[in-house]
């Protein structure tokens, strides 16, 4: 009896210890994330307003020569052609983040809903749509996207969608796997219970809860499409059209523009490293935020 | 047994499938015949077969010998078959080692794999080499003080790492070690062992340093919870040194989740290596897979994907068994 009491105690005490390292992680997204934040905002603002900011056109020969320092005049300096580099940088967000947008938009799309139908249903449905995952996690993702976009065309409507493609699975599985747990859970049964069908439980019961961690590893996606761009570009098959943050590096990286013009590569390179880090930590912190499960750290 | 040649099978569909995909792919979005012949294969023949059109080679037009070489090269490569057809042709050859030619060169594909394929595997294991030794003795220096000044600051570093895209990683090393300083050559040198080994420094290192930023956060999380077993306060009870402790006792038990994700990385590291290789002009798979790519050279596009796929397939199912050979609960699982 009197074990009994004791360990009902020791329970209580660990609970509330959890809640208390729970609060704490709370605490602690504060300020870094809230950087990540201001930083994501002002690019995506910059790269939004670009057409009515007083900068020059992306392809406008800056007065002052090429290769020419970084300034007051031109921040970043300017590139082997003579153009504003950050004028570029800025003009190249437009493209590079809408790439990341509109590709983990589509895997969302498309991941989303056959993870959560794979999760619930199981059985034979849950076989094939997984073996799909599988299959293209196993494909090496720069070579499925440059097979199609070498053989489709290079616009940004393509290259996006193809980097969508990308993203399907990983998104996928982790939606697979969230349904998993919450099918589980009393609040579904209920539902089931009092008679809401299958479609109305996916998408009122299940898809509000795995929607979150989605969101999560949307954040850490979008990165990973905006990075992918940059390898397409390196590869020669970037978006065609206009500035990409990646063509911009892949036009400062040869041997003589580095010695002459570091600034050229290394501008957009900064401006890049400094997005995907805003958008890993802003995707870790979301992701622990809302990870009841996770204490420790 | 039986979890094992479930996996297997389980891999053989998948190959099946991605290949599958891959053949449908560049035979559906590329037209084959012009890729092997160029404009000739614009030719119409149906009127030359029909002999309504006298041989008119001599000015320049459509002559019997053009319709000839078509129908000799549609033949050869099977392009009458039906397409699911050809891809079991093709799988069948695979399977008995023949990759076909290259339509570019008319190398066999397995030649100009055999010619690629090592300096590739070289620049993957050199990375691999420099990852794990730069992470483990990374990782035991933070988890030895954990959350203290290095250990925070190795955090930061690291999270850092990862934020940096290989290509942008690639530039920046190569601008510090091979433009500024001139360490390292800018470009790929095949001339001895020597220089290919000094030519194939950076790439690796630009493979290894996300790798070992990975491998360091996730040995060190591993490292501090060893660290607070019975066996460590024992053995530092009685007397051993600190470096002893962390060497001999504490890694060895630590190394479980690095080790599956090591082989997980390593086996799709084949197919990673494109964009380094091409800026650092390393004469390898990746930069033969784009230009097959770019020049619809299906064949060598084909072979390469089907021993990406493969090597990717294989290691991870290496690390499944071994998974399961280590912890036998996931074989139940």
């Amino acid at each position: 009896m009197a074990d009994d009491i004791s360990t009902e105690n020791t329970e209580v005490v660990l609970d509330e210890a959890e809640l208390e390292i729970d609060d704490a992680v709370k605490k602690k997204l504060g300020v870094g994330f809230w950087i990540a934040i201001v930083w994501l905002v002002l690019v995506v603002g910059l790269a939004f307003l670009a057409p009515v900011l007083p900068i020059d056109g992306q392809n406008d020969v800056a007065a002052g020569g090429r290769l020419e320092s970084p300034s007051m005049d031109h921040f970043f300096g300017t590139d082997a052609a003579g153009r504003d580099v950050f004028a570029r940088t800025i003009w190249g967000a437009r493209v590079s983040l809408s790439v990341g947008f509109i590709a983990i938009l589509s895997g969302l799309f498309v991941g989303g809903p056959l993870g959560i139908i794979a999760g619930f249903f199981r059985g034979k449905v849950d076989a094939v749509i997984s073996f799909i995952f599988l299959s293209l996690l196993s494909f090496p993702s720069l070579v499925l996207a440059l097979l199609i976009v070498n053989s489709l065309d290079r616009s940004l409507k393509i290259v996006a969608l193809v980097l969508g493609i990308l993203a399907v699975a990983p998104i996928g599985r982790l939606a697979r796997a969230n349904t998993i747990v919450f099918a589980e859970r009393e609040f579904v049964q209920a539902s089931r219970v009092i008679g809401a069908k299958n479609g109305r439980i996916m998408v009122r019961e299940l898809l509000p809860n795995v929607l979150i961690p989605m969101s999560a590893l949307a954040l850490l996606g979008m990165a990973v499409a905006i990075v992918a761009e940059g390898g397409l570009a390196f590869l020669g098959l970037s978006v065609k059209e206009g500035a990409t943050w990646g063509k911009m590096i892949l036009e400062g990286a040869d041997p003589r523009t580095l010695r002459t013009g570091t600034h050229v590569s290394m501008s957009p390179i900064m401006v890049l490293f400094l997005t995907v880090l805003a958008l890993n930590y802003a995707g870790d912190r979301v992701r622990s935020y809302f990870d009841v499960r996770e204490t420790a750290f | 047994m039986r979890y094992i040649l479930q996996r297997i099978g389980q891999l053989v569909m998948v190959l099946l499938a991605v290949t599958a995909i891959t053949f449908a792919s560049v035979n559906v979005l590329g037209d084959p015949l012009t890729n092997i012949l160029g404009p000739l294969a614009s030719v119409d023949c149906t009127d030359v077969e029909a002999g309504l059109v006298e041989d008119i080679s001599t000015r320049g037009g459509t002559s019997q010998g053009d319709c000839e070489v078509i129908a000799l090269t549609r033949a050869e490569f099977n392009l009458d078959d039906p397409l699911p057809q050809r891809y079991v042709t093709w799988l069948g050859d695979i399977a008995t080692g023949d990759f076909g030619t290259s339509f570019q060169n008319q190398l066999p594909v397995s030649t100009v794999i055999k010619n690629k394929l090592p300096v590739t595997l070289r620049l993957v294991g050199m990375g691999l080499f420099l990852s794990i030794m730069i992470s483990i003795p990374w990782a035991l220096l933070s988890a030895y003080r954990a959350n203290r000044a290095f250990d925070n600051v190795s955090t930061v570093v690291s999270f850092g790492l990862l934020a940096v895209p290989n290509f942008a990683m690639g530039v920046i090393l190569f601008y510090f070690f091979a433009v500024r300083w001139q360490i390292f050559p800018t470009r790929y040198d095949p001339s001895n062992a020597y220089s290919q080994i000094k030519s194939l420094v950076l790439p690796a290192l630009t493979l290894a340093l996300p790798l070992a930023a990975t491998y360091q956060r996730l040995l060190r999380t591993d490292l501090i919870t060893t660290l607070q077993e019975d066996f460590v306060h024992m053995a530092r009870a009685k007397g051993l040194p600190s470096r002893t402790i962390m060497v001999r006792h504490a890694l060895r038990p630590s190394m479980f989740s690095v080790l599956t994700v090591f082989g997980i990385n390593t086996g799709a590291l084949l197919g990673g290596t494109l964009v380094i290789e091409q800026i650092f002009s390393v004469p390898g798979m990746g930069g033969e897979i784009v230009t097959a790519i770019v020049r619809d050279d299906t064949p060598v596009v084909l072979g390469i994907v089907v021993i990406i796929v493969t090597a990717f397939v294989v290691v991870n199912l290496l690390v499944d068994l071994m998974y399961s050979i280590l912890d036998p609960r996931v074989r139940r699982g």
